[in-house]
């Protein structure tokens, strides 16, 4: 659904409104409706936003010259990228009372050093979303990253399953099942990689990245690799919907990718001080807990916790433990030579 | 795409006639496809022979070097091309679906053109009018649509798995099936064959038929000797609107394609999406806009070659 989201919010985005305007550029379906509407009666502004659903589908747009953003949310090897590409606005830390609510865990980390250009805004985990009762008919227990690359468990479910259609995630999880780092760019461990997927391959249904929450829904796909914010959706809409199976999700053993999303100011953004009034204002704990409530993503706000569904805030795939992060990984940034490189494995096995 | 094909039979007519005003007519096209095709054709041409920026983009293709300007380019895309087979694979793939589309277009297409251009005044208005219906609704809501009828727990699989089920077949999978993806294809590029078709066969001269008939031709045989060959040109229009939108689909084998429905224009969208390297996606489009004015070019040879009027 979300291609057609974005195509559709292109249309409608098209402002009429004669007040200030913030144009905000963010992943789809990953904030509050509740905390814009809010925002939007508190500063007499209107916020226009404009979604993506890929860090390169957003890099490649930002990197071609869009311009008119005043405040975007890339996730943490993005904002490497922009960082050394000379694209974004140093926050003005001294607007921003709020500030002290983020949690230190999440400040300061190696791809923004003191947070001069980005503050954390919400993390996702990618991992396993499943039918419960199809994967209990077949007698499997979901616990590792075997359910979507090992031929014996996936003979059982063959046709059922679907993949991201993201070289980065994919190939970051067939290497966390192998043992290596996420980040890992050895050729030799890259194409073990692609030889777990291209074994894997034929049982897999498609690759995925833009429908497979409604498709674990309807029930036409049982596994699903895809990111956690997602799986809640999924499996609050199977609930809503009152289906005869629930959609579950599991963080596999191994570890996995974990997605930092920020807050950034683009230097060409026209409306500066209203992105960092709208910043401070996401900060605050309420506003921010939004986020988990409505979106279902992990919250880097410690303010925010005592507002959050506590049925949430006990699952460790949402919000991981110090046990559980321990064998998380963030992506890091990659060269041209490594994205060529991956981009040609990719291709390879695409075809095989 | 089609404006190239304007494009050849304006200079070749440009050529043939020397009247100073058709030329001075076909200026304006002429520089518009100046600036919007051949000038990007050219700019991606020159990025083939550059090396891909660290961030995205294109780096610079000079270089200070102790006070020196040197060229920095490079041959390496194109040697990435060529060094491996895959891209050919990719490239044969990618004909292989639009051979495939065009032939099932043009098998479907000809009845319904011809029974339109047959048919009186009233309906026919009505029939073209249906023909053009699906354009109305936006190109990726039609393929949503068709996501839900191939979707496994869709009334058009069941129906077909239980009718399987009786006959003894084991059941089919439709959705993420190349089945699929030509399903679409031809749906979506139908018309496009229909509609030159359509123009061509409105034009023939039915007396042509009469006379035929009078001197005892068979109805096949009135149809291969004079309604087939006149209606060339219309096959050629309408396979080559059909062909050349297919051979660059990204959009189809994206949502259908299922773990093998990739095909060229998907690895040329990531190029310039996910892997950012731009050099190498203007070598792929390179290659790609030549095979389509070839076949172009062929068509225009074709439709030129064989008589009628189109």
């Amino acid at each position: 659904m979300r291609k057609i989201l974005v195509v559709l919010m292109l249309f409608l985005a098209s402002p009429v409104f004669a007040g200030e305007e913030l144009h905000m550029f963010n992943w789809n379906d990953y904030i509050s409706e509740e905390v814009v509407a809010d925002f939007e009666k508190r500063c007499n502004c209107k916020v226009v936003q404009d979604y993506y659903s890929g860090t390169e589908e957003m890099m490649a747009k930002l990197l071609a010259g869009a311009s008119g953003y005043d405040l975007v949310i890339p996730t943490q090897n993005a904002v490497q990228a922009l960082i050394q590409q000379g694209f974004l606005e140093k926050l003005d830390k001294s607007a921003l009372t709020n500030l002290k609510n983020q949690d230190p865990g999440f400040l300061n980390r190696s791809y923004d050093p003191g947070n001069v250009y980005s503050l954390p805004y919400a993390y996702t985990t990618t991992l396993i979303g499943f039918n419960e009762q199809r994967l209990k008919e077949q007698g499997i227990e979901p616990a590792s990253w075997a359910l979507i690359f090992d031929p014996r468990i996936l003979e059982k479910i063959k046709g059922k399953v679907t993949v991201m259609d993201d070289a980065d995630e994919l190939f970051g999880a067939a290497l966390k099942y192998l043992g290596y780092s996420v980040n890992d760019v050895d050729e030799q461990h890259l194409r073990e990689a692609q030889a777990v997927i291209i074994k894997a391959k034929p049982y897999w249904a498609a690759f995925n990245s833009s429908s497979y929450i409604k498709e674990l829904t309807v029930g036409n796909i049982w596994v699903a690799h895809g990111y956690s914010s997602d799986m809640v959706q999924a499996r609050n809409d199977a609930l809503a919907a009152k289906r005869d199976f629930a959609v579950n999700f599991i963080l596999p053993r191994e570890g996995a990718v974990l997605a930092l999303d920020n807050m950034v100011i683009p230097k060409t953004a026209k409306n500066k001080k209203l992105a960092l009034q709208f910043i401070d204002f996401l900060m605050d704990g309420k506003n921010a807990a939004g986020l988990s409530n409505d979106v279902g993503a992990g919250n880097p706000n410690s303010a925010a916790l005592p507002f959050i569904n506590p049925e949430l805030k006990k699952l460790t795939a949402i919000f991981p433990d110090q046990k559980v992060l321990a064998t998380l990984e963030t992506l890091e940034a990659t060269n041209a030579k490594v994205r060529r490189l991956k981009n040609m494995l990719w291709t390879e096995l695409k075809l095989k | 795409m089609p404006a190239i094909w304007c494009w050849i039979n304006t200079m070749r007519k440009t050529m043939q006639g020397k009247a100073w005003h058709k030329y001075l007519l076909s200026l304006p096209p002429m520089v518009y496809l100046l600036i919007f095709f051949a000038a990007p054709t050219l700019i991606m041409l020159f990025a083939s022979f550059r090396y891909a920026g660290e961030y995205g983009g294109l780096a610079p293709w000079y270089l200070h070097e102790e006070g020196r300007l040197t060229l920095d380019l490079t041959l390496e895309n194109w040697q990435r091309l060529l060094g491996t087979d895959i891209y050919l694979r990719l490239f044969l793939k990618s004909v292989g679906y639009a051979v495939m589309t065009t032939l099932i277009c043009m098998v479907m297409g000809y009845p319904l053109a011809l029974t339109i251009a047959r048919s009186d005044r009233k309906s026919r208005d009505l029939l073209l009018l249906l023909v053009i219906l699906p354009f109305w609704s936006n190109f990726l809501v039609r393929i949503y649509a068709w996501m839900i009828i191939f979707s496994p727990v869709g009334a058009l699989t069941r129906m077909l798995n239980g009718l399987l089920d009786l006959v003894g077949g084991g059941p089919v999978t439709l959705m993420y099936s190349p089945t699929a993806m030509i399903i679409c294809l031809v749906y979506v590029h139908l018309p496009f064959m229909v509609l030159p078709l359509y123009a061509n066969l409105e034009k023939h001269d039915l007396d042509l038929l009469d006379a035929a008939q009078d001197l005892g031709a068979g109805k096949w045989r009135r149809f291969w000797l004079i309604t087939w060959p006149l209606s060339l040109p219309g096959i050629t229009a309408g396979s080559i609107l059909v062909f050349i939108p297919v051979l660059g689909m990204f959009a189809i084998p994206d949502l259908l394609g299922g773990t093998n429905g990739i095909m060229i224009g998907n690895v040329i969208k990531q190029q310039f999406m996910e892997s950012r390297d731009w050099p190498f996606g203007s070598v792929l489009s390179i290659v790609l806009t030549v095979t389509a004015v070839a076949v172009v070019l062929l068509g225009a040879r074709l439709g030129q070659g064989r008589g009628g009027r189109g």
